[in-house]
């Protein structure tokens, strides 16, 4: 059996996920053919079709208007979280004051924001924004504050001893430092702001992927819903790969860059 | 800083600040407009009173813990066999990694259509959202397994079934039940995600609120109480906290040999 494995796995080697798409899109071929209507379960050539419809349509503008959603608010979470937590650790008094409120706040999730973010900013722009930066906001500032926390004493008090002023200290030890935390948390970040993203665009907004979602499905073109939550995936698992490789490069160093990035 | 300070200056600083919100909602005059500490303990009694806020949460905590069995169900044996048969893990994992991308509640149309509004949309959603952190983390849990351990097992003549159960299982729990943390609090965020979706998009004629989502949508577009909103948020957010201990506890009663 084990053989057999071996054997079939040196054939199939960098074949096999051709192979296993291949059986995917057979099977839902299959099973939209057993169920025999083209709008409950859309056979992947439609989709596919859909897709490249799409494309030349509204595809472009839907997605460029989900990336506007999420670089402004994934943005400014970042920052604000980043620029928290270092001043979280500068000053004991606002830590003091800050991590209970985070450690409050954080438990409720972005989604429970979105009547009240509704009833804030009204349907548009200002729905998605907010929640991405809500979302966005939480990982960053704890990993932040866990990674300036950990960094090695001992390399601050041999900058010190060599006579580094304070700032160069920040940004030549320390940040360095807390790098692979912070990007870690960057990452986390992004996954919660994609989601967040997705559910604020279908309840909140007048743009953006998920809005079109349910667009299309009051036309019931369901071969263009599943090629837009095709492209939800598409688009998201990229983003993080993009990420990834960021981290991979800035923290090449790092003893732990290797099971950080897999 | 003292240990007193550290405790008295938050207490200190969060009783200003809702002492401050009361008196300012009340002093521009915007009650029942802008959500306040008052009115959100006078919606507090009256939806427990009047049972209407028991009942969604029940709703919405029973359809998590069956999606989240889902979840478990079907992704924990998928995470086993992609961790122990590597050409399998070759193959599916580009294949889970995109399908994972894909926010689960951007499913809700799909899901709708094929199990419709009565609670099973829903379901779906949770069930995808649960799927996922079972099957990544017993992937892990299998790889991080000692070798020689398995190959000790295998010395001795054991098989791929005895070896499965008496040294996989055992050695992957620890990882499966972080898992399952995560699998848990990611249920609870999509059932809200996806109720919500429902409450606001589809517009049924006189279906009651079946949970916390709709709970919410109900309270913003037809009643219009912004203390229960914020009610509602206060409760979800205990919940997810709650929800969180329970999970932990529970990964410390049963693997008391790992100190996590």
């Amino acid at each position: 059996m084990r053989a057999l494995w071996r054997r079939l796995g040196w054939l199939l080697r960098g074949g096999e996920f051709v192979l296993a798409l291949a059986i995917v899109v057979a099977l839902w071929h299959g099973l939209s053919i057993w169920v025999g209507k083209a709008t409950l379960v859309p056979p992947p050539l439609l989709v596919a079709r859909a897709w490249i419809a799409l494309l030349g349509d509204t595809l472009p503008e839907d997605a460029l208007a989900s990336l506007g959603h999420l670089a402004g608010g994934y943005g400014f979470g970042v920052t604000t979280g980043f620029l928290l937590a270092i001043a979280c650790t500068r000053f004991a008094t606002l830590e003091a004051i800050i991590d209970p409120l985070i450690e409050l706040l954080r438990p409720i999730g972005a989604i429970a924001w979105i009547p009240l973010a509704i009833l804030m900013f009204g349907i548009g722009t200002g729905v998605p924004i907010f929640l991405i930066f809500y979302a966005s906001m939480f990982p960053v500032f704890i990993n932040t504050l866990a990674g300036i926390k950990q960094v090695d004493r001992r390399l601050v008090q041999a900058a010190q001893m060599l006579g580094a002023p304070r700032r160069m200290i920040v940004t030549h030890v320390v940040l360095p430092a807390a790098l692979p935390l912070v990007l870690s948390g960057a990452r986390l970040s992004l996954g919660v702001a994609w989601a967040s993203m997705v559910a604020a665009e279908l309840t909140g907004s007048d743009a953006g992927l998920g809005w079109r979602i349910f667009w299309y499905q009051e036309f019931f073109a369901m071969d263009r819903v599943m090629a837009v939550i095709l492209t939800i995936g598409v688009l998201g698992y990229s983003l993080d790969t993009l990420l990834r490789g960021l981290q991979r490069a800035l923290t090449r160093w790092s003893p732990d860059s290797e099971a950080a990035t897999r | 800083m003292t240990q007193t300070q550290r405790t008295l200056l938050p207490l200190l600083f969060f009783t200003a600040l809702i002492a401050a919100w009361e008196i300012a909602m009340r002093g521009f005059g915007q009650a029942g407009l802008v959500p306040g500490p008052s009115g959100i303990v006078v919606a507090a009694l009256r939806t427990l009173g009047d049972g209407s806020l028991w009942s969604a949460t029940a709703g919405s905590l029973q359809r998590v813990a069956i999606g989240f069995a889902i979840g478990a169900g079907l992704g924990i044996p998928l995470g086993l066999v992609m961790g122990m048969l590597a050409p399998v893990n070759r193959a599916l994992s580009p294949i889970v990694d995109s399908l994972r991308s894909i926010a689960p509640i951007a499913w809700i149309p799909m899901a709708l259509l094929w199990l419709g509004i009565r609670g099973n949309a829903a379901l779906f959603i949770v069930a995808y959202a649960a799927f996922f952190p079972f099957v990544v983390n017993t992937i892990q849990a299998v790889r991080l397994i000692d070798r020689n351990l398995t190959h000790a097992a295998r010395a001795l003549g054991a098989g791929n079934w005895l070896i499965l159960r008496a040294v996989v299982l055992p050695s992957a729990i620890p990882s499966i039940l972080t898992g399952a943390r995560i699998s848990m609090a990611f249920a609870w965020g999509s059932i809200i995600a996806a109720e919500l979706a429902m409450g606001i998009k589809v517009t049924s004629g006189g279906s009651a609120a079946v949970g916390l989502g709709q709970l919410m949508v109900s309270t913003l577009y037809i009643r219009r109480d912004v203390d229960a909103l914020v009610l509602y948020m206060i409760v979800i957010g205990l919940i997810s906290l709650g929800i969180d201990l329970l999970m932990r506890r529970l990964q410390r009663t049963l693997t008391p040999w790992r100190q996590a």
